[in-house]
């Protein structure tokens, strides 16, 4: 979707097609224009919530819930502008996820700031040495130790990231939707599908998290390649990964 | 072979602590991240079955051996006995400790669960790259 700015009015007109809209997907079609309109309010607003320990993309997917529950909610018969009006419902959905969702347990500010700074890192290091980099190089290229950086990787599964990882319905997604993502050799897909007859839970996994199970142990792809593929880092891949894998346990075990 | 021994309560919350010692001698052989994060995957699945997601009353040994371009870790639980533990891996775990490990073995000798994983660095996918 392209993303050519409209103006206040042509905003309106849009809103208004959106309410005039009977079918499903006409509603998301307009809702998804919508979106795309105003994802970067989103990115402005999330940014400035980035330092305070969780990656922007995180928080760009939390801005963009507060982005969706304001279009429902917008009164046309108003005359505030849609962006004014938008503005507190982002920022409260952003606050209230450090409130409730930030970290699952209480992580030490140093190391949720170190945790940041390796998810940058390991993705530059990657890119210049065309390899998933060593410990050694990490801990190098951030001036921390060794055993910070292991234990910094290691704090990356205290995130407690269910709700806002859960894919935003239709597609409304904002930047990139997860469906920009699938590439043609991803067609095999269905084989996946199949597969999945061996772990019936695998079905009921989010797209992306099965995506990254199907990449991971189907395709062979690693971490690295992955985060390059769908564009998040590959602390992010690690953290969806060990999470949904902890999930299929224990589906596994109650059965 | 040089080997570091840990021994932990049999529960999830402690897994953490093999996943760290697993990171850090992988790291000293020069493991990449991805290879680290992969070990420590195969870990926490092969650990999963002994402690169960709820863990249980008792012990895990593990014991790390460091080669010189390897890593080969055992465990074993010490449970009461008449714990049902299941050593059959499902299909998926097969198709998870096959991409992430170069061995891996889960089994029950006299009543003693026990695994066996080894792991290699830089897998071929890491120098290709």
């Amino acid at each position: 979707m392209e993303r050519a700015t409209l103006s206040k009015e042509e905003v309106r007109e849009l809103f208004r097609e959106y309410r005039a809209a009977e079918d499903p997907e006409a509603q998301a079609k307009f809702r998804g224009q919508l979106v795309n309109q105003h994802i970067g309010l989103v990115e402005f607003l999330a940014r400035r919530f980035r330092n305070r320990g969780e990656l922007l993309e995180d928080l760009i997917q939390v801005g963009t819930i507060g982005l969706l529950k304001a279009i429902e909610r917008f009164d046309l018969d108003r005359e505030v502008e849609f962006s004014t009006y938008a503005t507190p419902t982002i920022v409260g959905e952003l606050k209230r996820h450090f409130r409730d969702k930030g970290w699952a347990v209480r992580v030490p500010r140093r190391l949720q700031e170190l945790h940041l700074k390796l998810t940058n890192v390991v993705g530059h290091l990657g890119q210049e040495l065309g390899r998933s980099p060593t410990i050694a190089e990490i801990a190098q290229a951030t001036g921390e130790t060794e055993e910070a950086v292991l234990e910094g990787l290691e704090i990356a599964q205290a995130y407690n990231f269910t709700s806002i990882d859960a894919p935003i319905d239709g597609d409304s997604g904002g930047t990139t939707t997860f469906a920009d993502q699938l590439g043609a050799d991803d067609e095999h897909l269905e084989n996946l599908e199949y597969r999945a007859s061996l772990a019936p839970e695998m079905a009921k996994l989010p797209e992306r998290e099965r995506r990254i199970l199907y990449l991971r142990f189907f395709k062979g792809l690693t971490q690295s390649e992955i985060a390059d593929k769908l564009g998040i880092s590959q602390m992010h891949v690690s953290r969806l990964l060990n999470r949904t894998l902890v999930q299929l346990r224990r589906a596994l075990e109650e059965e | 072979m040089e080997t570091v021994s840990l021994s932990i309560p049999a529960g999830p919350e402690h897994l953490r602590l093999v996943r760290l010692v697993a990171a850090g001698l992988a790291s000293r052989l020069q493991f990449t991240i991805d290879d680290i994060e992969d070990l420590k995957i195969g870990v926490d699945e092969l650990c999963a079955y002994l402690t169960g997601s709820q863990g249980r009353e008792g012990t895990l040994e593990i014991a790390f051996g460091v080669g010189d371009d390897h890593l080969e870790i055992s465990g074993s639980g010490r449970f009461q006995p008449g714990d049902k533990i299941r050593t059959q891996l499902t299909e998926l775990s097969r198709m998870i400790l096959d991409t992430v490990a170069d061995e891996a073995v889960l089994e029950q000798n006299d009543g003693v669960p026990r695994f066996f994983l080894s792991k290699r660095r830089a897998s071929e996918k890491t120098i290709d790259l």
